[in-house]
């Protein structure tokens, strides 16, 4: 299974890597923004999407938003600071499966990824 | 207020000792004379205006790279630890091992290691405060620059909207909200969300 990551910030994409490592999925790609996100899906493989809001380029939410437009299928958890409920609406609204407040346990990161693949 | 002025007020240095509150009360309508000839627009933020701002892009990259040696000198412990294991393992399978003593040693080394190992894994995720902190500064930056650009809008002259900049987030969760409320608040709008979406 093969994830990719879709962050600006390195310490994030390492600590989701990190937690995905402990639960088993060691298959990962990244990205730092929306746009290098659409370049690595691009390069096929890709199984499920994990990705930040806040970005520069190309944001989470558009990113969402483009990815949605190619893939309707595709399982993408968003991982963010943006905790109102209208951002999470919004994000719903966009396309994204499911939604992780920062900062987050393992075990929400492992409860919420087992729960869109199953 | 002039450029000068401004790129003072912005950078910190010039602490408007005359008008200490213009930077908070610049959104606010409270008329402004237009200037009769307009500003200066030589030396508008190589080192002026912008200087707070490029501080604060400084102090998230740099804090990022920390993070980052962190991470890795806790990437370093866990591959130790691994190697440790690995040892006792391998010593298990030595003649003499299996003697009561050795395996209780055995047993509490092993435990110690995978102690060590969690507290390896907790310290990483709680190295997320970088990019939390990165992201209240940004948030932070963004709101200078607004302040920034409203002013510069009635003098005409100063520092541009940077497009490359991330968009920031409006609601960061509180400092002090657990993991746990977080993730109880997301499922629940989640939730409602699906049932709505239903209904």
């Amino acid at each position: 299974m093969k994830i990719l990551i879709v962050d600006d910030s390195s310490t994030m994409r390492r600590i989701i890597i990190n937690t995905l490592s402990r639960i088993g999925y060691t298959d990962v790609v990244e990205g730092e923004n929306g746009k290098s996100g659409l370049e690595k899906l691009g390069q096929g493989g890709v199984e499920m999407i994990i990705t930040d809001w806040n970005m520069p380029e190309m944001d989470g939410l558009e990113f969402v938003k483009t990815v949605r437009g190619q893939n309707p299928v595709i399982p993408i958890l968003m991982v963010t600071t943006n905790a109102a409920k209208e951002d999470i609406v919004e994000a719903l609204q966009a396309g994204v499966n499911n939604y992780v407040v920062k900062p987050f346990t393992p075990e929400t990161l492992k409860e919420k990824i087992e729960s869109l693949l199953g | 207020m002039d450029q000068s002025e401004i790129d003072a007020l912005l950078a910190g240095g010039g602490k408007s000792p005359k008008k200490p509150k213009a930077a908070t009360k610049a959104p606010v309508a409270e008329p402004v004379p237009a200037p009769s000839a307009p500003a200066p627009a030589a030396e508008p933020h190589k080192d002026g205006s912008g200087h707070v701002i490029s501080e604060l892009d400084t102090v998230t990259a740099v804090t990022e790279r920390e993070s980052n040696k962190v991470m890795d000198q806790l990437d370093q412990i866990g591959r130790l630890v691994a190697r440790q294991q690995q040892l006792v393992t391998d010593m298990m399978s030595h003649e003499g091992a299996q003697t009561s003593g050795t395996q209780k040693a055995i047993y509490e080394i092993m435990s110690a290691s995978k102690e060590i190992q969690d507290k390896v894994f907790e310290a990483m995720d709680l190295m997320q405060f970088q990019d939390i902190t990165r992201q209240k500064l940004e948030r932070i930056v963004y709101h200078l620059r607004q302040i920034h650009d409203y002013i510069v809008d009635l003098l005409g002259t100063g520092l541009k909207s940077d497009t490359e900049r991330p968009s920031i987030s409006h609601t960061i969760a509180q400092t002090g909200t657990t993991p746990d409320e977080n993730k109880a608040h997301a499922d629940s709008v989640i939730e409602a969300f699906k049932s709505q979406k239903k209904g």
